[in-house]
């Protein structure tokens, strides 16, 4: 315990700085996974509604792709077991200056007006009716009383008055069973499967939840491996600090060994010092956690309910089990990344007290060594990313990513002597480059894992650059592809991910009948089951769509010749992640259930698509209406001649369905909000590669800090030569911006490989889509520009501290 | 008689330590003129290199003070010293101290690099040819013996000319024959390039070159002698 404190602490004391940098790179790295972690969970945690919570305990659930009829609730009432069953109807309404609040129907028991939800009515401040868009028109209720469910905000209906409020007479979204205790489960669940259709879905409650978080898998999954990044940084940062600190005490341990300190013993002093790292970093990383998990919970919630299901944050739980996880992540991090250091401290020979110098030049005679194993792990990784997801995760891609990542680490060393090589003529022109490019390689091994640290930074930068650069470029030349209408009419009512509200009935004679309308599509969209999941039905005039549209289909197979074979037949065209999703291939012939009948849909082709992760699944109206003739229309394309004006026909649209609660966009509007979409999407993304720069940055300072402190002798000697503090500080800076161009040329190099990665095996693996490749070059030269000036900046304190060094004696010691 | 070109008057230099001043140099007065090897003598810890280092314009005294050509040291600004230090003076240590990423063609260039000078590579290369080593310019430091370092190290210092060498027990890590050959070129260096020489030395051979000797003890002056 003294030798730890003498060998260990002690010198951790005298470089505080260093040590608080090392650490509060640590605890950055597990204060995102951390922040991901918890956001993750209160931003998806609840998928229960408020009206499960309301309704109590439920042992089944009946459902219905295209809703259930009403009328099915007299003979399950009229089975001989002791049941209750409950019909239950949910829609999303609005409320002036409140926003959007869900409005449920429910039994209760035909009582006039609204119950409302005790937080809700605090908010209301106002006993008196209630006015909400329900339907697309302002429809006001009586607040029959109110009722007080854990906070959650509400309105609940009888199922009558919401039939009536929303125009769906006769039908029900959920007919919720409760099983007498006394009776047998299975013997009530074959007896209900058989008296409905087949078509009906019977499922035990959560199963819904459950299929969300299915749903969101990858989505989080995603989220949490790029929350990790940080942290495979701050793993540089803690075997950097690991190696200084063995370097500095070599000839120590060289004196240990000696005076009879095993190997172990050396091993163990080493790793406690990073399972101090890992300790402090991950204590304060976890607090620090939870308060950024409280700006990060918004920004998921908001992607999630966009495109995925909505749901209703949950606060956020820091429990036990999760400080646990992060307090052991954190160390095994720190113990991870500095065992290699720790091991070589270990084989450090007793009458060994090599200097710098020495150790430096072993390291340099290494980098062929480093190379040839970079070019193995480049070849493994080149293998990993052929593997077929596991269990539906991109296991592979990821695998091959990391791969990746230490090819460029070892890579690293003959990258730095290459450049250095290259550029020696330009070096030596100036005496701070000369001296400081002389520097950066006499200490190869240290500067290459600084450049490994911010090269991984740079390159995880460059990738999702690259990946949402491609990405978008892709969406926005989809969007092109897809939205061919001049117009586009939806319900006002709140939509997202999942809720198509109905258009009222009489909107689409309106917009036929007004002059200048070339050609109407009307657009039925419906959530639906299909083997487990939850994806989209969706219903056109394709034969509208094939004269206007350019859907692109995979493989560059004949889009007439598709379109043109769905009306009337029961064929359908998939999205590609619906086919990634489901494998389904053309000329499959899939069972879908719509309604009560299980429908055989074969699939005609599969088209470019990147709305929805969940994919879609298409069909001419003519053949939905045929399985489900009351199917609302949701949506509506107009599409008018050439050189109409848009402008004067929205503004007939909006004229004549004044209070209808109808919504137009003209085309560029809808773009404009689909990127925006887009955009919100991302944004979490860069939140979280800004933090990986900056616990990079935290290394380039933290690794110049060390160069400076381990080169006194030589600023003294410097001093002595009659170079300024002026020399002297450019010298650090150019170290700086050495290490800044080493990284930015093996982190633009990484970050391309990485990008194809994520294009081609992750994205596709996970979320199913094709995305073109579009490197927005401009933006990456920009981030490039940054970051190298960061790395400068970062060297501004080191080259503060090497300019102030005492000279004295520093050069005689 | 030409006037002293390094002068301490009265010097005392005082550390802390812990809290508790240390006096390393006491009312020192010396002067060293041009062309000619002033050494310093006496037991380690007497003060031989606080004296260089403020002789150097490295370091300034506690009390008492330092003139170079008449000008003293605490006078200068930071500019000034580097420009003092670039054009002035020369040092050399018992340890070389020669860069070791540097060859040793730019170890001797470096101090003409720092000033910006012209045509430093020649001017490196002639001191070089000067100490006897132009063969081994593309060397690395490691790649030579001790007494070959220390000849770079001296030709670094002479580089630019210097008016003032500052060297600190300059054979005190070599063997005779090496120790020898740089004694040689140190009391070179005062006769043929005229400049004024400061060593501190334990050795009776460095002190034999001098035309100066001083004892020091404990900080003190304790006798000069002029050869």
């Amino acid at each position: 315990m003294r030798l730890f404190g003498t060998l260990i602490l002690r010198p951790l004391r005298r470089d505080l700085l260093r040590t608080a940098l090392t650490i509060l790179a640590v605890a950055l790295g597990v204060a995102v996974i951390v922040a991901i972690d918890l956001a993750g969970d209160a931003a998806t945690g609840s998928f229960r509604s408020s009206m499960q919570t309301l309704a109590g305990k439920t042992d089944l659930e009946i459902r219905a792709n295209g809703g259930i009829d009403e009328r099915w609730m007299a003979p399950l009432t009229a089975l001989p077991f002791d049941l209750h069953f409950s019909p239950v109807m949910e829609a999303q309404g609005t409320i002036r200056d409140i926003g959007s609040v869900p409005v449920y129907g429910m039994d209760l028991l035909g009582q006039d007006g609204v119950v409302v939800s005790k937080a809700l009515a605090t908010r209301l401040n106002s006993a008196g009716p209630v006015t909400l868009n329900l339907d697309g028109r302002p429809q006001t209720f009586p607040i029959a009383r109110t009722i007080d469910v854990a906070n959650a905000e509400f309105l609940a209906l009888d199922i009558a008055a919401a039939q009536q409020a929303l125009s769906r007479y006769g039908k029900l979204d959920r007919i919720d069973v409760t099983v007498s205790a006394e009776e047998n489960f299975a013997r009530v669940e074959e007896a209900i499967r058989e008296l409905l259709p087949p078509g009906y879905l019977i499922e035990k409650p959560g199963a819904r939840s459950d299929e969300n978080q299915r749903m969101l898998r990858a989505f989080r999954w995603n989220l949490r491996v790029l929350s990790y990044i940080s942290l495979v940084v701050g793993a540089f940062l803690i075997y950097n600090t690991i190696s200084v600190s063995i370097v500095r005490r070599r000839a120590e341990i060289g004196i240990l060994r000696a005076m009879g300190a095993s190997r172990v013993l050396i091993l163990t002093l080493f790793l406690t010092e990073a399972l101090l790292f890992g300790i402090a970093g991950a204590a304060l990383g976890v607090a620090l956690g939870r308060v950024l998990a409280s700006g990060t919970v918004q920004l998921i919630s908001g992607t999630v309910n966009a495109l995925w299901a909505t749901s209703r944050p949950t606060p956020i739980e820091l429990t036990l089990p999760e400080w646990t996880v992060a307090l052991l992540t954190g160390v095994a991090v720190a113990l991870a990344s500095a065992f290699a250091p720790a091991c070589e401290a270990m084989r450090v020979a007793p009458t060994e007290a090599m200097s710098r110098g020495a150790h430096e030049h072993h390291g340099r005679l290494r980098w062929r060594r480093g190379l040839v194993w970079s070019g193995v792990l480049a070849a493994l990784a080149l293998a990993a990313c052929q593997a077929a997801p596991l269990g539906g995760y991109p296991v592979g891609g990821y695998v091959s990513a990391l791969l990746c990542v230490a090819s460029a680490a070892l890579a690293a060393p003959a990258l730095v002597l290459a450049v250095n090589h290259a550029t020696r003529a330009v070096v030596a022109r100036r005496v701070e480059s000369l001296l400081a490019g002389r520097s950066l390689v006499a200490s190869l091994s240290r500067t290459s894992v600084v450049v490994g640290a911010l090269a991984t930074a740079i390159a995880m930068m460059a990738s999702v650059g690259i990946m949402v650069g491609s990405f978008r470029e892709t969406v926005a030349l989809w969007l092109d592809v897809q939205l061919r209408a001049d117009l586009y009419v939806a319900a006002a009512a709140p939509a997202g991910a999942g809720v198509h509200p109905a258009l009222p009935p009489q909107v689409p004679a309106i917009l036929a009948g007004i002059p200048g309308v070339e050609a109407i599509d009307l657009f039925h969209a419906l959530e639906f089951r299909f083997r487990g999941e939850r994806t989209t039905l969706g219903a056109g005039n394709l034969e509208i769509v094939r004269r206007h549209g350019r859907l692109r289909f995979l493989g560059g197979e004949d889009r007439d010749a598709i379109l043109r074979s769905l009306p009337g037949q029961d064929r359908a065209v998939i999205t590609e992640p619906f086919a990634n999703k489901f494998s389904v291939r053309v000329g499959d012939r899939l069972a879908i259930p719509l309604g009560g009948l299980n429908v055989t849909l074969t699939i005609a082709g599969i088209y470019y698509d990147y709305s929805s992760s969940q994919g879609l699944l298409i069909v001419d109206r003519s053949t939905l209406l045929k399985y489900l003739p009351d199917q609302p229309v949701t949506n509506i394309a107009v599409y008018l001649p050439p050189g109409a004006d848009s402008n004067a026909v929205q503004r007939q649209i909006q004229l004549r369905t004044a209070g209808l609660g109808v919504v137009t966009a003209p085309n560029r509007q809808l773009r404009a909000l689909s990127m925006q979409v887009f955009d919100r999407t991302f944004s979490i993304t860069w939140a979280l590669e800004a933090v990986a720069i900056l616990v990079a940055m935290l290394g380039a300072a933290n690794s110049l800090l060390a160069l400076v402190l381990d080169r006194r002798r030589e600023m003294g000697l410097l001093r002595y030569l009659g170079a300024s503090t002026a020399q002297i500080r450019g010298m650090i800076l150019t170290e700086a911006a050495f290490l800044g161009l080493f990284a930015a040329i093996l982190g633009v190099a990484l970050g391309f490989a990485l990008s194809l990665l994520l294009i081609l095996v992750v994205n596709k693996q996970s979320f199913g889509w094709t995305i073109q490749f579009h490197p927005p070059w401009m933006l990456l030269g920009a981030a490039l520009l940054l970051v190298w000036c960061v790395t400068v900046l970062a060297g501004l304190y080191p080259a503060r501290v090497a300019a102030r060094l005492n000279a004295i004696g520093l050069a005689v010691e | 008689m030409p006037p002293p070109r390094v002068e301490l008057r009265a010097v005392s230099k005082t550390y802390h330590d812990e809290g508790q001043p240390v006096e390393v140099l006491h009312q020192v007065s010396l002067a060293a003129e041009a062309g000619i090897v002033t050494a310093l003598l006496g037991r380690s810890g007497c003060g031989k290199t606080t004296l260089l280092n403020l002789a150097g314009a490295m370091d300034f005294p506690s009390s008492g003070e330092v003139l170079i050509d008449g000008r003293s040291t605490a006078s200068l600004d930071d500019g000034e010293l580097t420009a003092l230090r670039r054009r002035r003076v020369g040092f050399v240590f018992q340890f070389f101290q020669l860069l070791p990423t540097l060859s040793v063609l730019e170890n001797v260039e470096l101090p003409l690099l720092l000033a910006r000078a012209p045509k430093a590579r020649e001017t490196a290369r002639d001191r070089l040819r000067w100490v006897g080593l132009e063969e081994k310019a593309a060397s690395l430091p490691y790649q030579l013996s001790g007494g070959q370092m220390q000849r770079v190290a001296i030709a670094r210092a002479l580089v630019h000319s210097p008016d003032v060498l500052i060297a600190d027990e300059p054979t005190g890590n070599l063997d005779t024959a090496s120790g020898d050959q740089v004694l040689a070129l140190i009391h070179e260096s005062a006769v043929r390039f005229g400049a004024t020489v400061l060593m501190a030395t334990h050795s009776a051979e460095a002190a034999a070159i001098a035309g100066v000797r001083v004892h020091l003890r404990d900080g003190r002056i304790q006798s000069i002698e002029r050869a």
